[in-house]
């Protein structure tokens, strides 16, 4: 008796739900953009990772932005801008009459608040800040000059970063880090951005709205709604289920793999400036030997890696400067090579290990900052490691947290991270590995004079030909010292449906919604 | 509750085979049961201790086959996705769950027995505190518990053990204790009219053979149970670290694939935790049938 | 009449009054736990690069300076005033996301609830009525298969076969993405949100939704319910009162599934609070295997970004639950059934 009304009823909800599932179609009015992301803190302050700095990207802006797609500077917030003779001095002429989302003017001191404020705040990323700039001034409404510690070539494209963008000094508190936008003055983030948000819900779903007070040109979808999915596999299926309209980080090797193959989908590949690595905590220990570091080193297998675990979606990396970036050699490959197990052996010999007396060490990985893959990676690369008789290597893993504070203490002497550019040039790449202060902060503890000199000297040239020859220099050294040793080079993928167009990712990775529009 | 009778442990345990072999020639269910459950345990304990002999590859070997092929002649469970043999994991997965699983359930009872003893021998204060602890364990969602000392000891298989045999303890507790206060009252009684009986002599007599047949059974469905909070822990990812197979790692670990078609990963080590489940579950419920009918009845 | 509603009042006193020391050394033991755990949530919170004296002001800021006695009576007498506290990494009280994603848990749980007892209790008295037979052995096989299998297996398989194979329902998620939440989130309770909002179409999605997960929790509890509902019809079946119904002539069929199942209910809904605990456990697994947002996956989260306050925050409601089910289902057995005495 029972059992026939739940089979009914049984009944009733799959027709029904068949019905109900059929009517969801593509609007003109929004675009549902699903991501495997988490947002960190809404504030740039204390934000440095991927998904949040995106955000930024389309809620505020900078006073210099990337012409969207490539490696362009173009005027932002600002209209143009003048250096001194000796590149330490940038005056930047503000664009006037530009108003927050709210309503707040914006003008110069707002500028200057928010610079002194990330400064002050000293978060994750404000050394990008605090390592170039010595002062800021704002000697009228729109006028903002940054005195800088040294010339900098690359100041400009620095001002483009997140840290750098200007926020309502009205509603963001000046001494506190900010998680959620209901925490601001007034309970809601105001921006200067394309976009303004509407709703906030951590995890699930942010919806923004186009902003009226927008300096720019208006984005043709007026609402972009994004949704929070806790794995890729039931993103996968949103997608192919048309619940929704464009995918983007991340998804698993296998599903990318069969939605570049499946015609109903358009594929976008986002030029691959991301990289990953290995890296040794270099001061005292197991690692504190560079033969030692350069052993394991050699033994890594990239190809066998690309393949196995993500399908042979990525590329090799023989350099920490990703291809496609000035000034990148791929030293490594001759220097060392892959799955090298002779040159391993025989420098691992020469460190003082046997069969008997093995290289034993923890190999560490962090099992969802950077993806699922993550543990596959580690298990192919202890492998890999083994093939050579005098290695044993054991897994261990930890949650980004944990993971974070272990390479602080020194705890984690051989451990996998990710990067992705901060600033388009290579001294992102190597200086924040292997200078004093940015390896410390990495829990690599590199410390070289000679390679501080090195960074000093590219930081401070605006001669091509000096900084290629200096970045020559140190990937050369790289292969020596091996202080970190690079793997691999990553590729994203953007999955929309057929209709949506406009998606302009470059090389910068910088993703602007506004750009984004629906074919009919 | 079964008859009270005053014998020695060797007795006991005669008792017991008798009950054997009484049933069996009644050749009821249960018997069957009682059997099935004890060839599954039977044959998972072989694939445990000798996975080499079943396993056709190293279950670590990454060059075993095809990357995520699928169950083919010489790969009968197919492969996972960085080219490693199915079959010859979910063999040698069985080593952990059951190590873990068996170790849990024995340091539970250590644990559990004594204490059950001692609180229900000694009562008073100390055996209402202690009851009061017990009583919220035992009503709290064993695996929440199970998941916070997971998360605090961190992965490795001891840790798991740990974590897996804290929340069982009350289990055993309740029931040595129970059986020692109304043994206890009788004991008391007859104890007060013999003449120069010593206590603990007789209490031991007394419990022993009540209690060993429901301990027997508990131990067989508390194994079943850790199993299933073991594989539960690794698939959240609070289980062993990576590299030992193990059959909860590997179902989270196939989920990503089954969009693209690859079933195989999670059926097969999801079907053996169901099997090794179903044989300690068969051999709990059989032995209560047949020692003490009715015991599982209410 | 009054007499039996005094001695009624104390029996709901003392139950209540012996609940508190059992989550009281819930808490406790959760809160010790969470001390221990390695993995310092300060750094969590600012970041790997901020200076260490910033790291040090921050956890004076929070009290992990003091002693472990002392930060654990301060956060009982937090307590007391019904306070959970403040979360360790985002600028919120505990009870906020507590509060948010507990209907999201709830939800899912009940609707489970209602899957065990629609499919354990049915197949549980046709066993009685069937006794012996090979229905009944099959049934009562069925209850014990049922029980081995993993919940987040079984969700698996759900999701296989029923969510990407056939395709007919959605595996993960509450809601389509495409039915904005913030447009009807009122109590939580999807179901009741989108009726009060008159929307149908996020009601039907939402049951939709609902469906796979409680129905795996439905399933593998389902066999608890059909052995108690067996046993318990089997005694039913015995007694005199059912004897006397057939003596009155009426059929078979509404003897066992009216009269008799009524009468087994009472013990039945008694297991019900028991097995609430049960059920919880199974939640969590479920909200991960279709990532549900509750208070089982939010859970796991904050173990990840070690936010102390909030673990023992969840952990404090689950136990609350757990105590305050099994109290009103003592309660209402207590009221009903004139034999329990208190």
């Amino acid at each position: 008796m029972r059992r026939l009304f739940t089979l009914c009823l049984l009944l009733v909800l799959v027709a029904v739900g068949a019905f109900a599932s059929g009517s969801q179609q593509t609007s003109g009015e929004s675009l549902v953009y699903a991501t495997t992301e988490k947002i960190t803190d809404m504030d740039p302050a204390n934000a440095y990772d991927f998904h949040t700095w995106e955000i930024y990207q389309n809620v505020a802006g900078g006073l210099l932005k990337y012409k969207p797609g490539t490696t362009e500077l173009e005027p932002g917030l600002a209209e143009s801008y003048t250096v001194n003779d000796a590149g330490d001095v940038y005056t930047f002429k503000l664009r006037q009459g530009v108003k927050f989302s709210d309503g707040t003017p914006f003008n110069a001191q707002a500028v200057k608040w928010s610079i002194e404020r990330v400064m002050r705040i000293a978060g994750d990323p404000s050394w990008l800040v605090t390592d170039f700039v010595d002062s800021v001034e704002a000697p009228d409404a729109n006028t903002v000059v940054f005195k800088l510690k040294g010339p900098v070539g690359f100041f400009p494209s620095l001002v483009a970063s997140v840290p750098y963008f200007p926020m309502n000094p009205e509603i963001y508190p000046p001494d506190t880090i900010v998680k959620d936008p209901t925490e601001l003055k007034g309970g809601a983030f105001a921006g200067l951005g394309a976009y303004k948000i509407t709703s906030f819900k951590r995890d699930e779903e942010v919806i923004l709205d186009a902003n009226p007070n927008y300096y720019g040109q208006a984005p043709k979808i007026p609402r972009i709604v994004i949704r929070y999915f806790a794995d890729a596999t039931t993103m996968r299926l949103a997608l192919e289920n048309k619940e929704v309209d464009l995918v983007y980080k991340s998804l698993n090797p296998s599903d990318i793999k069969d939605l570049m193959a499946n015609d109903a989908y358009t594929t976008f590949q986002v030029p691959g400036a991301q990289i990953r690595y290995l890296c040794f905590e270099t001061s005292e220990g197991t690692f504190s030997n560079n033969i030692t570091r350069q052993a394991v080193a050699a033994l890594i297998g990239r190809q066998e890696i690309i393949d196995k675990v993500f399908l042979g979606l990525n590329e090799p990396l023989y350099s920490m400067v990703p291809k496609g970036m000035i000034y990148h050699t791929d030293d490594f490959k001759e220097a060392l090579g892959d799955n090298n197990v002779q040159l391993a052996d025989k420098l691992l010999r020469q460190a003082g290990y046997s069969e008997s007396n093995p290289l034993s060490f923890e190999l560490w990985y962090t099992p969802s900052h950077y993806g699922d893959t993550e543990v596959n990676m580690a298990e192919v690369a202890k492998a890999q490691m083994e093939r050579s008789k005098l290695v044993k290597v054991s897994l261990k893993s930890a949650e980004w947290a944990t993971y974070v504070e272990k390479w602080n203490t020194k705890e984690m002497k051989a451990f996998f991270l990710g990067w992705y550019p901060d600033y388009i040039d290579p001294d992102n790449y190597t200086a924040a590995f292997a200078g004093t202060s940015g390896s410390a902060g990495m829990g690599i503890f590199f410390s070289n004079a000679q390679w501080d000199a090195l960074f000093k000297k590219e930081q401070t040239s605006p001669d091509p030909k000096v900084r290629e020859q200096v970045f020559q220099e140190l990937q050369q050294r790289w292969t020596k010292q091996v202080p970190t040793v690079p793997i691999f080079q990553g590729n994203l993928f953007v999955f929309t449906q057929p209709g949506v167009k406009g998606v302009t990712i470059g090389p910068t990775m910088i993703f602007n919604y506004n750009t984004l529009y629906f074919e009919k | 509750m079964s008859t009270r009778v005053s014998l020695s442990p060797a007795g006991a345990i005669g008792k017991i085979f008798r009950s054997f072999s009484e049933a069996g020639r009644k050749y009821g269910v249960e018997w069957w049961i009682l059997i099935a459950g004890i060839v599954i345990i039977l044959a998972v304990a072989y694939i445990a201790f000798f996975p080499q002999t079943l396993a056709p590859y190293d279950p670590l070997d990454q060059n075993a086959g095809p990357q995520l092929g699928a169950p083919s002649a010489s790969h009968p469970m197919g492969t996972d996705n960085l080219s490693r043999d199915v079959l010859s994991r979910t063999l040698y997965g069985s080593r952990t769950i059951l190590g873990v699983a068996f170790a849990a359930a024995l340091v539970s009872s250590l644990i559990g027995i004594p204490l059950g003893l001692l609180s229900g021998f000694v009562g008073g204060v100390l055996d209402r505190v202690i009851s009061l602890i017990m009583d919220s364990l035992y009503s709290f969602p064993g695996l929440i518990l199970a998941i916070a000392f997971a998360a605090m000891l961190g992965p490795g298989v001891v840790n798991i053990t740990l974590a897996v045999a804290v929340i069982y303890i009350p289990t055993y507790f309740r029931l040595v204790r129970g059986q020692t206060l109304s043994v206890k009252e009788e004991v008391y009684v007859e104890a007060a009219r013999a003449l120069g009986a010593r206590r603990p002599a007789i209490m031991w007599r007394y419990i022993f053979p009540n209690v060993i047949a429901s301990v027997v059974v508990v131990f067989s469905l508390n194994i079943a149970d850790a199993i299933m909070t073991e594989a539960a822990l690794s698939y959240i990812g609070l289980g062993l670290p990576a590299g030992i197979p193990d059959w909860g790692m590997d179902i989270a670990m196939g989920k990503k694939f089954l969009p693209s078609g690859a079933w195989w990963m999670i059926t097969f080590p999801g079907l053996m935790i169901v099997i090794l489940a179903l044989g300690f579950t068969m051999l709990g419920e059989g032995l209560a049938e047949i020692l003490n009918p009715r015991l599982l009845e209410r | 009449m009054e007499h039996q509603m005094k001695n009624l009042l104390k029996y709901f006193v003392t139950r209540t009054l012996l609940a508190i020391p059992m989550i009281f050394i819930l808490l406790s033991l959760v809160f010790v736990i969470l001390r221990v755990m390695p993995g310092d949530p300060v750094v969590s919170m600012l970041g790997a690069h901020a200076p260490p004296e910033v790291i040090e002001q921050k956890r004076v800021e929070l009290g992990l300076n003091k002693p472990l006695i002392a930060q654990y009576f301060s956060y009982l007498g937090q307590l007391a005033r019904f306070d959970l506290g403040d979360s360790m990494i985002f600028h919120q009280k505990v009870s906020q996301p507590i509060l948010d994603k507990l209907p999201a848990t709830l939800e899912l749980t009940l609707t489970g609830m209602l899957f065990v007892l629609a499919i354990g209790v049915p197949l549980g008295a046709y066993a009685a009525n069937k006794r012996r037979t090979g229905r009944d052995f099959g049934i009562r096989l069925y209850g014990n298969i049922v029980y081995c299998i993993p919940v987040f297996w079984m969700g698996l398989m759900l999701q296989l076969i029923f969510g990407i194979w056939l395709g007919w329902f959605p595996i993960a998620g509450r809601t389509g993405s495409r039915i904005f939440v913030s447009t009807f989130e009122k109590t939580g309770f999807y179901i009741i949100d989108t009726l009060l909002a008159g929307n149908i179409h996020a009601f039907i999605d939402v049951l939709y939704h609902l469906f796979l997960p409680a129905i795996t929790l439905g399933i593998v509890l389902s066999g608890i319910f059909v052995r108690l509902t067996r046993a318990n019809m089997l005694d039913v079946l015995r007694s005199d009162y059912v004897l006397a119904a057939r003596a009155r002539g009426i059929p078979e069929g509404r003897v066992v599934y009216r009269h008799a199942l009524k009468n087994a209910f009472i013990p039945i809904l008694t297991m019900m609070g028991l097995q609430f605990a049960l059920l919880l456990a199974g939640a969590i697994l479920t909200e991960t295997t279709f990532s549900w947002p509750g208070m089982g996956r939010l859970l796991l989260e904050r173990i990840y970004l070690r936010d102390y306050p909030t673990i023992q925050g969840v952990i404090v409601v689950f136990a609350l639950f757990v105590t305050a089910v099994s109290l009103i289902v003592d309660l209402a057995y207590a009221i009903i059934d004139p034999r329990v005495k208190y």
